[in-house]
C-alpha cells in the first residue's frame, strides 16, 4: 500500500469544477504516476486546461471556479487543504503556458527570479549555479551564456519557452504542468522542447495539454482522453494509440469527429 | 458496429481508407476464384482453366502492389492510428498471404494437367476433397475479415488442423501406393505430393490471415493454438 502511494505524484478522486452553474469536470479521477509524461487530449472545451490548473491551484483567482473532490500531492498532501500553502505548492508543481511569457527582464534575472522569491540561494554563487544549472537542464545555457543580461523578450520563441522550463526548474519542483506548450512554435523549436520533455521525466513528473495528438504519442507514457467534462479514458499511450477500449476515444484519435 | 461505418472527418483519408478494403475485397475475389478453378482442375485437368490460374495470378500481383502503394501512401499522409492502423497494418498481411495462396493455386493447376487420366480415381478425389476444403477455410476466412468476425476467424483457423490431417492421410496413402509399386502412382513421382503440398499450404497462409482478422478486431496476437474455441 505504501509503494503504491509513493508511486503517484498526483492522486485526484471524484474531481468536479464549475464557471458558475455550468460544469467544466464532471466526476474525474486520475492518478499520476511518478516520472511519467502523461498527456491530457480532447477537443476544445472537453475540460482538459481546467482539470491542468486544478493541480495547482490556478483556477483559485477565477471568482466564480468552484473545484470539488479530492487532490492529493504524493499520496498524502491535500492541495487545497490547509497544510500547504499556494506558494509552496507551485515551487512544487511548475506551469509551463501556452504562450512563452518570460518577464521583460534579463535572461539571468527571468531564471533567478523563482529562486530569490522562495530563498534557495543564500549566495550570488549559488544562485549562479541555478540559475546556470536549469538553463542547462532546459538546453538553453550554451545558446545564452554570453548574453545573459539581454533582455529575454529578445529570444526566439522557441528559445522564450525553453527560458520559461527553465525558470519553472529553477525552484526546483517535482511535477511540470504544461498547457500546450509547443502550440506556438515552429517544427524545430517543437521538436527541441519535445527532446528536453522527454530528458526532464528522469527527473520530474510531467503533465501536458496538447492538441497535436502526434505530440502525445510521440512524448507520453500515459495518455487520458477528456471530453464534454468527462475522463473518457486513461492508459498506456502505446494501447490508447493502437487499441484504445472506448470507442470514443478511437473516433476522436482517429479524426472522426462527426 | 462496424468502425468504418462511422464517418471519418477528414474525407480524403475516408476515402482511401475505403479504397483499401475495395482493394482487398478485389483481390480476395480473384485469389478465391483461383482457388476454385485450381481446385476443379485436380478433376478436370483443363489446361485452358490452367492458364487462367495464371492469368489470375497477374492480377493477384498487381492488386497486391495496389494495397502495398496505398497503405505506404496512407500510412505517410495520414499517420493512422488506433483502428485505421491495424486496418492498415492488416491489409498489408493480408495482401502478401493472398499473393502466396495465389501463387500456390497457379502451380498446383499446371501440376494438375499433368496428371495421367490412369491415375488412381480415389487419390484424385482425396487431393479433390482436402482443395474443397482448402477452398472452404478460405472463403470462411475472408469473410471473418470484411464481417469483422472473430468467432468465425477463430473457427476457420481451428479447420486447418482438419485439413492437415487430411493431408497427411493423403500422404500416406499416396507413399503406401509406391510402396506397393502401383504402376499409376509411381509414374506420375513427386506430382500429386507437391499438389497436396500446395493445397496444405494454402491452408496455412489462410490461418496466418485468421491470426491478423483477430489482431484487426482485438488489437492483440494470439496464440491459438491455447484457445478453445466455444
Amino acid at each position: 500500500m505504501v509503494e503504491q502511494v509513493n508511486s503517484f505524484a498526483i492522486k485526484t478522486k471524484n474531481v468536479s469544477v464549475h464557471y458558475g452553474n455550468k460544469m467544466a469536470i464532471d466526476d474525474v479521477t486520475i492518478n499520476f504516476t511518478k516520472n511519467d509524461v502523461t498527456s491530457l487530449i480532447g477537443p476544445s472545451g472537453c475540460g482538459k486546461s481546467t482539470f491542468l490548473r486544478c493541480l495547482n491551484r490556478m483556477n483559485d483567482v477565477i471568482e466564480s471556479c468552484k473545484v470539488q473532490g479530492e487532490f492529493l500531492l504524493n499520496g498524502v498532501t491535500d492541495i487545497y487543504g490547509d497544510s500547504i500553502q499556494v506558494e509552496t505548492l507551485r515551487e512544487k508543481i511548475g506551469m509551463v503556458f501556452q504562450k512563452p511569457n518570460p518577464f521583460p527582464k534579463s535572461i539571468f534575472e527571468n531564471v533567478a527570479y523563482g529562486p530569490k522569491i522562495h530563498g534557495l540561494a543564500s549566495t550570488q554563487s549559488e544562485l549562479n549555479d541555478i540559475v546556470m544549472e536549469s538553463l542547462n537542464r532546459a538546453g538553453l545555457y550554451e545558446e545564452v551564456k554570453d548574453r545573459m543580461d539581454d533582455i529575454a523578450t529578445g529570444l526566439s520563441g522557441g528559445q522564450q519557452q525553453r527560458l520559461c522550463i527553465a525558470r519553472a526548474i529553477a525552484i526546483r519542483p517535482e511535477i511540470i504542468l504544461m498547457d500546450e506548450p509547443c502550440s506556438a512554435l515552429d517544427p524545430i523549436a517543437t521538436a527541441r522542447i519535445e527532446e528536453l520533455i522527454n530528458e526532464l521525466k528522469e527527473k520530474y513528473t510531467i503533465i501536458i495539454v496538447t492538441h497535436s495528438m502526434s505530440q502525445a504519442s510521440r512524448i507520453s507514457q500515459r495518455t487520458a482522453f477528456f471530453h464534454l467534462g468527462k475522463l473518457i479514458e486513461h492508459g498506456d499511450t502505446s494501447k490508447i494509440f493502437t487499441k484504445p477500449d472506448k470507442e470514443q476515444t478511437n473516433d476522436y484519435i482517429t479524426g472522426r469527429f462527426g | 458496429m462496424d468502425r468504418m461505418e462511422n464517418t471519418h472527418t477528414d474525407k480524403n483519408f475516408e476515402q482511401k481508407l475505403k479504397q483499401l478494403q475495395d482493394d482487398l475485397i478485389k483481390m480476395s475475389e480473384i485469389v478465391e476464384k483461383q482457388i476454385e478453378i485450381a481446385v476443379n482442375v485436380i478433376k478436370t485437368k483443363d489446361s485452358q482453366d490452367a492458364q487462367l490460374t495464371q492469368n489470375l495470378d497477374e492480377q493477384v500481383d498487381v492488386a497486391e502492389r495496389d494495397v502495398r502503394d496505398l497503405s505506404f501512401e496512407i500510412m505517410t499522409l495520414h499517420r493512422p492510428v488506433a483502428s485505421d492502423l491495424r486496418l492498415v497494418f492488416t491489409a498489408l498481411k493480408v495482401s502478401k498471404e493472398l499473393e502466396r495462396m495465389g501463387d500456390h493455386s497457379r502451380n498446383l493447376a499446371k501440376r494438375a494437367t499433368s496428371i495421367s487420366s490412369t491415375f488412381d480415381d480415389e487419390l484424385i478425389e482425396q487431393m479433390y476433397s482436402l482443395g474443397r476444403n482448402v477452398q472452404s477455410m478460405v472463403n470462411q476466412v475472408l469473410d471473418s475479415f470484411f464481417k469483422k468476425d472473430e468467432l468465425k476467424a477463430k473457427t476457420s483457423w481451428n479447420q486447418d488442423a482438419e485439413i492437415d490431417k487430411e493431408y497427411k492421410s493423403l500422404l500416406k496413402n499416396l507413399i503406401e501406393r509406391m510402396h506397393n509399386k502401383e504402376t499409376s502412382v509411381v509414374d506420375e513421382g513427386t506430382r500429386p505430393i507437391l499438389i497436396a503440398k500446395s493445397l496444405e499450404r494454402i491452408g496455412d497462409h489462410a490461418t496466418n490471415i485468421a491470426e491478423e482478422v483477430i489482431f484487426n478486431i482485438t488489437g492483440h496476437y494470439i496464440d491459438l493454438k491455447k484457445s478453445d474455441f466455444e
